[in-house]
């Protein structure tokens, strides 16, 4: 146990300001293709969302970001991902979703082995994190409380 | 204890004092992330739940705390990434199989996980513990459930290879997790698929064909399962050491129209239910799905036969996450608690299969040029029945085993107000649910909800739910409220009260005690489940606190289910990562 905890002040020791980049794992597409998360760096920022069919306040903010995205638009340059952490039971009933609650303008993705969410650390949904058009991550979220998606966007706009 | 709460101590000080958004560890060209869980209730004295025998404290063998805590440290370079998890059960959560695992020991425990992975353009090896699915999974899946406390990583190597899309091929072997324990019984397996539609340079849809195979050893599995005869029946054995599973698999999508089709089979006799005869199974899984515009539909067909496959045969090894393949509940996983109440959880595991299907439609009616005012509708039924089979000597007829059918309507009416209006009809064989009984007892239940989300201005928000159960299974009705207030996007609290309001049904139901003596129940219960709770959020720092009563009832994640008896208690659950 003391090894650990001296292995971890190590760490926190070693700061920096840096950001991470996005991992090599690969995810399916809205139309059933395999690429890799890295693809999704082409020079435009973006907020990338992990949500599941089950997951209530994960709707609700991909929804809020939809509400609000023209607006967004109108200001920055910016895409919206949304990955679905469903397994193999649901991802069907994702896919219905995406097309029922009207999210067009997303990307949608499809991580049933949730490889992607386990190279981002993401254990509690919704978790949500801001990325650069070169793939970096700037800012990382957990859970939605209606009003936060404004967060995201000042956080967006500050890359531009 | 004191050790666990001053390495906490240590990490939330460190954490907070960095604050920078997204701070990580710089080594070389590579990068350190750092992710803790840390879940952790602390049971309290509840003299009217213990009153009532809801809750036992003496079951709880281990005390009145419990810490379930995961650390996972990855490293990644490039394609090249190594890393640990770290799994303390601190003594675990009372009413994880991990509980019932950790009472084989007397001190807490812990779990180390960890693997070296290299990731290429078009193929990648990992060796190490890996989480791999085949197809659905009904042939094999191994994963993490954090709220189920399932991970049965297999510890090995694995190897895949795409040839320019057309054909990707995947071995892997190891041997499986099982709780706190590794299984010394190997798993092994192969994955290829061709896509048909690459091959013949078709790139409007997908056209692809599939198959697998998974075994796994059980050292004497058949000296310890022969056949032999019981109270007069024949108790089928198991019949080789090896189990041997195959599956087939097509898939076709073209213009919104999509078609997966699965069929898997067991080779060899197997045993899953101590009661049950060893015996080959199969499962037939069908997925269609439509969607036009803002319309979509998705349906799924399956009929499975005694196909669960445990990695370790009953009586070496319990629990639901004791398994290498997959077989989850499809019908709706409810948000909704009283929706929630009494959740099918499959019969399988009595009457060896079932029948059935669900089907969900979706339709968004909106004006795409204005955002923040639309409709969004979606209905969903599902139906399962059980197969025929036999239950000892007796012939059982199939019969049915649940039906769902909900649907919920959801108003954005302007930027500030949201509402939602939710109704569903369920109907159960209670009987069925527990054991294999050759009588029906069907209970119906309708639940109503209303919710309202109120946007003050842009950070504060207020919520509002109110629920109402009509039942007359054992315990009747139910009211249920909630109220949420948030400041985004930091804090949120809630206040939720469930309410069993009718505790008697005709002098036959009730929730009152029961006295063996006049084989009634007396007294009514009506017992209050509250909650009360905040959560903190700050970049990658989630804290949430509560403190309430927990009815007894089945926790489902995913598709599988645990059974969580009652208590009372103040749970403090927050996340990390960087």
């Amino acid at each position: 146990m003391k090894k650990l905890m001296v292995l971890m002040l190590g760490l926190m020791i070693g700061f920096t300001a840096s950001a991470q980049s996005l991992p090599d794992v690969k995810v399916e597409t809205q139309d059933g293709k395999t690429i890799s998360v890295t693809e999704l760096a082409d020079g435009t920022p973006m907020i990338i969302s992990f949500w599941s069919t089950t997951c209530k306040p994960c709707v609700m903010e991909l929804n809020a970001i939809n509400d609000n995205l023209y607006d967004w638009l109108d200001e920055v340059d910016m895409k919206v991902v949304a990955v679905s952490v469903d397994d193999a039971r649901t991802v069907s009933r994702a896919r219905a979703m995406t097309q029922g609650q009207g999210w067009d303008d997303f990307v949608c993705l499809y991580d049933k082995n949730q490889d992607f969410k386990r190279a981002m650390n993401v254990s509690l949904t919704p978790h949500t994190f801001v990325v650069d058009g070169d793939g970096n991550i700037i800012a990382s979220h957990s859970g939605y409380t209606p009003g936060s998606e404004q967060e995201l966007f000042e956080e967006i706009k500050a890359l531009q | 204890m004191k050790k666990f709460l001053l390495f906490i101590g240590v990490l939330f000080a460190a954490t907070l004092a960095t604050n920078e958004a997204s701070a990580q560890i710089k080594v070389g060209n590579g990068q350190i992330s750092v992710a803790l869980e840390s879940n952790n209730i602390y049971y309290a004295p509840d003299k009217r739940m213990v009153e009532l025998g809801l809750d036992k404290p003496e079951d709880r063998i281990r005390g009145n705390f419990g810490s379930n805590d995961y650390l996972k440290v990855d490293y990644r370079q490039g394609r090249f990434s190594v890393g640990v998890q770290v799994d303390g059960y601190l003594p675990g959560l009372y009413g994880y199989d991990m509980y019932t695992y950790q009472q084989r020991k007397s001190t807490l425990s812990a779990f180390l996980t960890k693997y070296v992975q290299w990731e290429d353009a078009n193929w990648g090896v990992r060796v190490g513990d890996i989480f791999d699915q085949f197809g659905n999974g009904l042939i094999f899946r191994t994963y993490e459930d954090r709220n189920l406390g399932f991970n049965n990583s297999l510890a090995g190597a694995r190897a895949y290879y795409n040839f320019n899309n057309m054909v990707n091929v995947k071995v892997l072997a190891g041997m499986p997790r099982l709780y706190d324990v590794r299984s010394k019984n190997p798993v092994w397996g192969a994955d290829l698929s061709l896509s048909i539609s690459d091959m013949a340079g078709w790139y409007d849809g997908i056209i692809s064909i599939e198959g697998s195979y998974v075994g796994r050893y059980q050292k004497g599995a058949t000296e310890l399962f022969p056949t032999k005869e019981e109270f007069g029946t024949t108790v089928v054995g198991v019949d080789s050491d090896i189990v041997n599973m195959v599956s087939g698999r097509a898939n076709f999508e073209y213009k919104g129209f999509s078609f997966r089709g699965e069929y898997v089979t067991k080779l060899n006799n197997d045993k899953f239910n101590a009661a049950l005869s060893a015996s080959k199974g199969n499962v037939i899984n069908i997925d269609l799905g439509y969607n036009y515009k803002r319309f979509s539909a998705s349906a799924t067909f399956r009929r499975q036969e005694n196909m669960a496959a445990p990695i370790e045969l009953v009586e070496s090894g319990i629990g639901g996450g004791n398994t290498i393949n997959y077989i989850p509940l499809i019908t709706r996983q409810h948000t909704y608690s009283l929706a929630n109440l009494n959740p099918y959880r499959g019969t399988s595991v009595h009457t060896g299969g079932e029948i059935g299907g669900q089907i969900d439609l979706y339709y968004s009616l909106r004006n795409p040029k204005v955002r923040g005012k639309y409709w969004n509708f979606h209905a969903n039924f599902s139906m399962f029945n059980t197969l025929n089979h036999k239950s000892g000597d007796m012939d059982m007829k199939s019969r049915n085993a649940w039906i769902d059918f909900n649907f919920d309507v959801e108003r954005q009416w302007n930027k500030s107000v949201k509402t939602t209006l939710f109704y569903s009809y369920q109907r159960w064989d209670e009987e069925i649910n527990h054991y294999d009984s050759p009588t029906a007892h069907y209970c119906d239940s309708h639940i109503f909800v209303a919710d309202v989300t109120y946007k003050i201005n842009k950070k504060h928000s207020v919520r509002v739910e109110l629920q109402y159960l009509n039942s007359n299974d054992y315990e009747g009705d139910w009211v249920a409220g909630t109220i949420e207030y948030n400041f985004a996007p930091k804090f949120s609290f809630y206040v939720s009260d469930m309410w069993n309001c009718e505790a008697m049904q005709d002098g036959q139901y009730g929730n009152g005690i029961w006295n063996p003596d006049t084989l009634e129940y007396e007294g009514n219960a009506l017992l209050h489940y509250y909650q009360v709770g905040a959560s903190f959020t700050h970049d990658f720092l989630r804290v949430q606190l509560s403190y309430g009563r927990n009815r007894a009832g089945y926790v489902c994640s995913g598709g599988s289910c645990r059974y969580q008896p009652a208590f009372t208690g103040a749970n403090l659950a927050f996340t990390l990562s960087f």
